[in-house]
């Protein structure tokens, strides 16, 4: 049998356009293009990372294929169902199977509620597991996650940030879910704190078999977490590949700057950059044909009308530049 | 070479009701003229409120309870409210994480620099204007003129971060402070910011104090670092050896619990890891506040508060292990 990796969740031409009204008949004037015509694969099991800098898309992305934020166009299907042909019932059944991770520990968990009902809400909601049963496996989850069972009846106040952020995580255990979209988990931690909370994410995924789409822009992280990793700019993925080729040999002009960018902790180390020109253009308006021409230090005059699709390169990996072989 | 500013033994506690929390615990460093010195630690570490003792913006229930801070020679402390807010803005200046925080809202970018000329020299209002203008020039801010009639809200953050800079450097201080100053911005525009850091720190033969929670950002622009843990330095040196040769646990743990760019040339399952947390600083253990989290630990670490020893000829160590 030929190994083939068979991907659990195939996005497809998935558009996000979030309307901007003006005047008093909240007329629509523009478009912020969110997230615009982007396809992706993610195998069962592994880590898909989606890096880019604020306002690319990234977290609308990670969203839209939840149906947390509904997508305009596009096709998401998880484990062989067309997610966006569900009605709202069928959806909320679907979800048992896909979680969230959110960035902030201290926003998304309700200070009111006791660590036994939020991590016991999942059960609630979906009539699994009553009274002492449910007691029962809200412990064994925070023991997963490396807290201690006896924290039942205390509330999130009590946590520091890094513990807090393993509750979010033994809620979204809950339901022995197969896909995690993990949004910025750990860009909120002090250092010491991010690598237990990476590393706790690596041996959850061995240990269920979890498939993650993990969103960060901090490109360190990424690369050390994913198996293969999507680039985005502006609303669209410009580079596709495994985590070596897009960290190690980018091709794409804005991956190669957006990685010589980021500082590396040693002095020794300090080193030419591709120092990008100007600010990231709005996603309202964004420039015609390749939407990096603007600040691309290789742009041509193609690059101004023609935009470049994301296709296969000789390498096996996916870029969307005309200048890319 | 010249010390343009000299801290010795800063202490800064906070009475609170719940006991005195010690946030800055005997700290001494020096800044030599031109040079930058990196403050790095995690959050509660006092890297911040080191700062904002040196231009004395420590307000109840926090004061400075001991210690000298020598600007030129001249001690900070002793100045009465008066003379130090002649300091601050002019000799002393700090640009800040979140710059739209830190400007205001409804005055122009322009306004708010030439305010800070106004507030400290003898200048027409036509002269401060030029002089913003210019600094925002200096800032590499295109179409300075225009731009410097534009309100905070219609710059990005890294423009609005520039705009920060020019107002720091504006009064041409000695000494600049700049505490997280590209942790809001993103990773490209951050490289801009740390450019033009240390672009001006050289045209300027300014002196800089770095404080950032994120090592690869003081390794790019540092000559010192000072590794703070617990309200104290734990380990200061050279860039070169704080990095290369780290001798306090905590820093080694630190540095080896950073996912690095290129690992997947040699992809490992997981990271070095510090266990546990950041004590609080109400109720710290005895002796070496490190030793409940580090791998070297030994009774004699819990006995008596750890002295800063040399290890070489230019770092030293808070550790009886080093």
């Amino acid at each position: 049998m030929p190994d083939v990796a068979e991907p659990i969740l195939s996005v497809r031409n998935l558009k996000k356009y979030f309307p901007i009204r003006r005047g008093v008949l909240a007329r629509v004037a523009a478009h912020v293009k969110a997230v615009d015509d982007i396809s992706f694969d993610i195998n069962k099991g592994e880590t898909f990372g989606l890096v880019g800098e604020s306002g690319c898309g990234k977290t609308t992305a990670g969203r839209a294929v939840l149906r947390l934020i509904e997508p305009d166009t596009g096709t998401i299907r998880f484990d062989g169902i067309d997610l966006l042909s569900l009605s709202s019932q069928q959806l909320r059944r679907r979800r048992r199977d896909m979680q969230i991770i959110f960035q902030d520990p201290y926003a998304s968990l309700n200070p009111r509620m006791t660590i036994r009902t939020i991590v016991g809400e999942p059960f609630a909601i979906h009539g699994i597991a009553r009274g002492s049963e449910r007691d029962d496996r809200v412990a064994n989850l925070l023991k997963t996650v490396g807290l201690d069972p006896s924290v039942l009846g205390r509330y999130p106040h009590e946590f520091s940030g890094g513990q807090r952020q393993r509750i979010g995580i033994a809620r979204a255990l809950a339901l022995k879910p197969k896909l995690i979209v993990a949004d910025e988990p750990v860009s909120a931690l002090d250092v010491s704190i991010q690598a237990q909370i990476i590393n706790l994410l690596g041996d959850l995924q061995q240990q269920f078999g979890l498939t993650y789409l993990f969103i960060s822009h901090a490109i360190p992280v990424i690369e050390h977490i994913s198996t293969r990793i999507g680039v985005m700019y502006l609303g669209k993925l410009v580079e596709v590949g495994t985590s070596a080729q897009i960290c190690l040999a980018p091709k794409h002009p804005y991956t190669q700057a957006l990685l010589s960018a980021v500082p590396i902790p040693d002095p020794g180390a300090r080193k030419q950059r591709v120092v990008l020109k100007g600010d990231v253009p709005t996603p309202i308006n964004p420039p015609s044909g390749c939407r990096f021409h603007t600040r691309c230090p290789i742009a041509i005059d193609r690059c101004k009308v023609e935009e470049p699709p994301l296709r296969e390169t000789q390498d096996g990996r996916d870029a969307a530049c005309h200048l890319v072989e | 070479m010249s010390n343009v500013l000299e801290v010795k033994n800063l202490k800064t506690y906070f009475y609170t009701d719940e006991g005195v929390v010690k946030a800055v615990d005997d700290v001494s460093f020096s800044v030599e003229k031109g040079k930058t010195l990196g403050l790095v630690g995690e959050s509660g570490c006092g890297k911040s409120v080191t700062a904002m003792s040196i231009s004395r913006l420590i307000s109840p229930p926090g004061r400075i309870a001991g210690g000298e801070i020598l600007l030129s020679g001249r001690n900070l402390l002793a100045l009465n409210n008066e003379e130090m807010r002649q300091v601050r803005g002019s000799q002393i200046s700090m640009i800040f994480q979140e710059p739209m925080t830190a400007l205001n809202p409804v005055l122009t970018v322009g306004f708010q620099i030439a305010e800070a000329v106004l507030a400290h020299e003898r200048v027409s209002r036509r002269e401060a204007w030029s002089r913003a203008v210019e600094a925002m020039r200096a800032v590499a801010i295109p179409d300075a003129e225009k731009r410097a009639k534009d309100y905070p809200h219609q710059l990005s953050g890294g423009m609005r971060q520039r705009i920060m800079i020019a107002m720091a450097l504006v009064c041409h201080p000695s000494l600049v402070i700049a505490d997280e100053p590209t942790t809001a911005l993103d990773v490209t525009i951050q490289a801009q910011i740390l450019e033009l850091l240390d672009s001006l720190r050289e045209e300027y033969h300014l002196s800089l104090i770095l404080i950032s929670h994120d090592l690869g950002v003081i390794a790019e622009v540092a000559e010192t670092v000072a590794v703070m843990y617990a309200g104290k330095i734990v380990e200061i040196g050279p860039a070169m050896d704080v990095f290369h040769n780290p001798k306090h646990p905590y820093t080694q743990g630190l540095l080896r619990s950073v996912p690095r760019l290129g690992s997947s040339v040699q992809k490992k399952d997981r990271l070095d890891v510090i266990e546990g947390m950041v004590p609080n600083l109400l109720h710290l253990p005895d002796g070496c506040s490190f030793a409940p989290r580090c791998y070297k630990k030994t009774v004699e670490c819990t006995l008596s508060p750890i002295p800063l020893e040399p290890v070489s000829e230019r770092q030293e160590v808070r550790c009886i292990h080093a």
